[in-house]
Parts: structure tokens; sequence; C-alpha cells
């Protein structure tokens, strides 16, 4: 179904409404917890306004912040590939049997509630505190959405199409590849729209924790706020709210050419 | 030729829910079998067990052909399908050729009127439009032998009586034998030559009601005096087992 002009309307008027509200908010607080607003003063600022955000960006922090980006794209991508590899052989895998989902499934609850900071020793001893315990991190945090809607979608798939398949003596592997995996595949692609998300928060988490090699946008985020260059942290916090949006716009565009053509609810982001 | 025969059928499924009892039944070549009972009486459990899908507790089921054919109460369409990719798919996973697989849809499409939607997917399709792919996906295997579950009972009237017609034409032309499950009194009596009347659970035959109407058939007997009796006497049976 398309959209009326006026669900159009609301649907672009309601987040310019919320966006001005935050940039009015954004000022109260910038001038609510400094009143130092005078561009001439030298005194850094606590929370800079949004017009004086980029005052102290200069050749050298933006190299950073660039650098910093394409580090944390690099950590999030690898780790969610490796989240959708490894998420759809286990979702796949635990779809085959009954007893092999209830032998696998208290572990990933398990590894999904476990906070990450309990783990941050271990990955330092076991692995380093580099680029792979941030790519570890990543899998981690984003694993478990791709994992269960894959098992989720492979599991919902109507009887009465298992009963045609069975009538015609269709074999297991078939049986997945001609109907259990496309009829799975919008819970399936709306899973990795949720992992993408996640991984740029394992991503900028990882960076907090495992400071070896590159920084990425966590570990800059750290470094500006400790040199007391508020413009520039900001600014790489907003990136880093860039990045996971872009992600996860990415992925609704991928799920739309996926399945949009044949799926209902696909009209729903 | 008997296509199928259902041999004093017992089913006691594993909750221990005694399905159906003592159930037997014949269905020649050419010839289209009603059954009809009270809901949770079984009757799925007797297509079930004919098609193979489920195997009785006792009795025994012998089917006289491999051309099975199954109709369900939804169309159950592959959604990431076109009309013509879903007519294809029992001959896909029947390993037919590709330029086999290509003739006989045509055949189908053609056969079922179809035509115009062969690109359509089904979430674009009516009710009856996708009840008639779910008939043609069936037919082109060219089953010598028809289980139908309910499959008009989500279609208003005047598409239900439509897809009637279309079904009984195409049993003349096909000549298959067909059992066809409704908890439609008049459609039972229109499509069968008999009407099979099942007890409450555990489901076993109470009275077979044979119908005076000749095929080919046309939709005025449905106003007809005798027709009206015929739908009686299914009715009457139908009550029998209640105190």
């Amino acid at each position: 179904m398309k959209p009326s002009t006026r669900d159009r309307v609301t649907g672009i008027v309601g987040p310019l409404v919320v966006f001005v509200a935050f940039i009015a908010a954004w000022y109260a607080l910038a001038y609510g917890l400094d009143n130092n607003f005078s561009p001439a003063s030298n005194k850094p600022l606590i929370i800079p306004p949004p017009h004086r955000l980029f005052e102290d960006l200069n050749g050298i922090t933006r190299d950073k912040i660039i650098t910093a980006t394409g580090i944390s794209i690099k950590t999030s991508l690898v780790g969610l590939l490796i989240s959708i590899v490894l998420g759809l052989a286990l979702g796949i895998l635990m779809a085959q049997a009954k007893w092999l989902e209830k032998a696998l499934w208290p572990y990933l609850i398990a590894m999904q509630v476990t906070p990450i900071i309990a783990l941050v020793p271990l990955l330092i001893k076991i692995v380093g505190a580099n680029f792979a315990a941030r790519v570890i991190v990543t899998v981690i945090i984003s694993l478990f959405p791709i994992v269960s809607n894959t098992l989720f979608g492979l599991r919902s798939v109507d009887r009465n199409l298992h009963d045609l398949f069975t009538l015609h003596h269709v074999g297991r592997i078939r049986r997945l590849i001609k109907l259990q995996l496309p009829a799975a595949s919008p819970a399936i692609f709306t899973g990795f729209r949720i992992s993408a998300g996640l991984a740029v928060i394992g991503a900028i988490v990882g960076d907090f924790f495992f400071s070896k090699g590159d920084p990425g946008l966590g570990k800059l985020i750290t470094f500006f706020f400790l040199n007391n260059q508020s413009g520039p942290m900001f600014i790489t916090s907003i990136i880093a709210a860039l990045l996971g949006l872009t992600l996860f716009i990415i992925f609704g565009v991928i799920y739309k050419v996926a399945v949009g053509r044949w799926y209902e609810e696909s009209a729903k982001f | 030729m008997t296509l199928l025969s259902l041999r004093e059928l017992g089913k006691v499924f594993a909750d221990s829910t005694r399905a159906l009892s003592n159930f037997s039944l014949d269905i020649e070549q050419n010839e289209f079998v009603s059954l009809v009972g009270p809901s949770g009486c079984g009757k799925s459990t007797v297509l079930r067990i004919g098609a193979g899908l489920e195997t009785p507790s006792s009795g025994e089921c012998v089917v006289d052909t491999n051309k099975v054919g199954f109709v369900f109460q939804d169309a159950t369409l592959l959604p990431w399908r076109n009309v013509r990719d879903n007519i294809e798919l029992l001959l896909e996973l029947d390993n037919f050729e590709p330029v086999e697989r290509e003739r006989r849809v045509d055949e189908t499409i053609q056969l079922v009127d179809l035509v115009d939607s062969v690109k359509k997917y089904p979430r674009q399709l009516s009710g009856g439009m996708r009840m008639r792919t779910s008939l043609a996906r069936s037919l082109v295997t060219n089953p010598e032998l028809f289980f139908f579950d309910e499959p008009f009972s989500a279609l208003d009237e005047f598409t239900r009586e439509r897809l009637n017609d279309e079904l009984l034409d195409l049993f003349e032309r096909r000549k298959f034998g067909a059992l066809f499950v409704t908890h439609s009194i008049a459609e039972a009596v229109y499509m069968g030559s008999r009407v099979v009347v099942m007890s409450p659970r555990p489901g076993t035959i109470t009275q077979i009601v044979s119908v005076p109407f000749p095929y080919p058939r046309r939709h005025d007997i449905r106003y007809t005096a005798q027709f009206a009796e015929t739908c009686g006497l299914v009715s009457h049976a139908l009550r029998q087992d209640r105190p």
C-alpha cells in the first residue's frame, strides 16, 4: 500500500519537530552549564553549542577523525561479516533438530547477557588488546539477533508447505534451499539490520577496552575528552552515531531489495 | 480401477486422542467423493493418511498410483514466487526437464485461465485467484488421485460456486479420482457422486448418500427439489449422532 500524502507529511514533520527540540535542549544544556559563550574566550567549553562545534577542528584533529572513522568502519564490517556467517550457520544448525537448539541456546543467551566488561581481562589474556579483540567484542554484541531471527524464520514455515514438500519426497538440504531459507529471508534480513547497528556499537565499545593499534572512534572520543577538546569530541560522537545509522539504513535497503518485491510487511521499516 | 482403498482405518494420536475408528472407503478412477462431518471428526486425518502424510494406527491404506495431488484449505503458495513459478514448483521438485516443465506449465495456465496473472506475486492476487493458482500447481503434475481439504471454505459464495464449476470441469477432462472434504452440505452434494458422512470423534462412516445427478452438472441443479432433498438426507445423517 502506498503511503498517503498525510502519512508522508507526518513522517517528515514528526522527526523534524523532535530534531528542533533536540537542538533547543542542546543549547539550553550548553548555556546552562557554561555561560561563557563568547567566541573570543579561550576557556575550554564544557559542552559546545551547535554553532561552535567546529571551532577546535583543525587539520590534525580532522585527520585523526577520518582515520578513526575508517578503522571503526573496518572493525564493524569485519565483525558484522563474521556474525552473519556464524549466525546463519548456527541458526541453520539449530533449526535442524530440537536437541541441537536446546543444546546451544543457553550458551547464546549467556553470551548475550554477559556484560562485555566481564570478558575484557579474558580477551586480553587470550588475543591481546588489539584489533582481534575489538572484532570479537563486535561479534559478541551483534551475533544474537542473526541467530535468533534465522532460527525463528526457519521454524515458522507453514506446516502445509512442509507437507507439500514431503509429498514430493524432498530431502533436508533441498527443503532448506527451496523452502525454508526463502521463507525465512524477511526475518533473516531483519536480523542483519538489527545486527548492523549493533556491530557499530561493538566496534566503539571495543575501543574503550582494547586500545592497542590504531585508534577507532571510541578511543578517539576518550582522547579528545582527556585533552579537553569538547568540539572534536562531540563531532566524533556524532560520527559514531551516524555510522550506526548509515549501516542500519544500508541494511534496510538490502532488505527491501531482497524481499520487498514479494513480502507484504516490507513497507514497515 | 480402485485408486484408493482404505480398510478399517484407526488412528490414535500421540496424545491418545482417538481420531478415527473402523473407517473403510474405496475411491475409483473418475469418481468424485465428498466427505463431510462435524469439525474435529478426523476428515483431514483421512486425507492425510490417504496421501501418506500420516500412518494409520490400525487397518491399511492402499494407494494404486504414484500421482497424488493435494489441495489445502489455504492456497499455501510460495510468496516469493510469482504465479508461473508457483505452478512450476512441483515439477521442479519432481526433477522434470525444463522443456517439459515449461510445456506443462503453459498448458495448465491455459486450462485454469491464469494467463493474465502469470507474473503476479501471491500478495497481489485475490483469494479466488490464489486458490486457482493452488489448483493449477497440483494439476500440473497430472494427478490420478486428488485430495481436497476444504479448498474453497475461505472464499465468498460467488467465487466458491465458480471454482466448484471449474473443478468439476477439470474432473470431466482429467477423470481423476477425488476425495473432497468440505463443511458445506450443498457443496458436498454439488460436487460428489457420493457424500460420505462421518460421526464425531473417533470418526467413522455413519452413512453414504448417493447423489442422483449425472456429470456434467450445471449450476442450476442447486435449485431443484431433488438437490434439496439430497442435502436433507446428508443433513439428517449428520444429526443422527446427536442425543
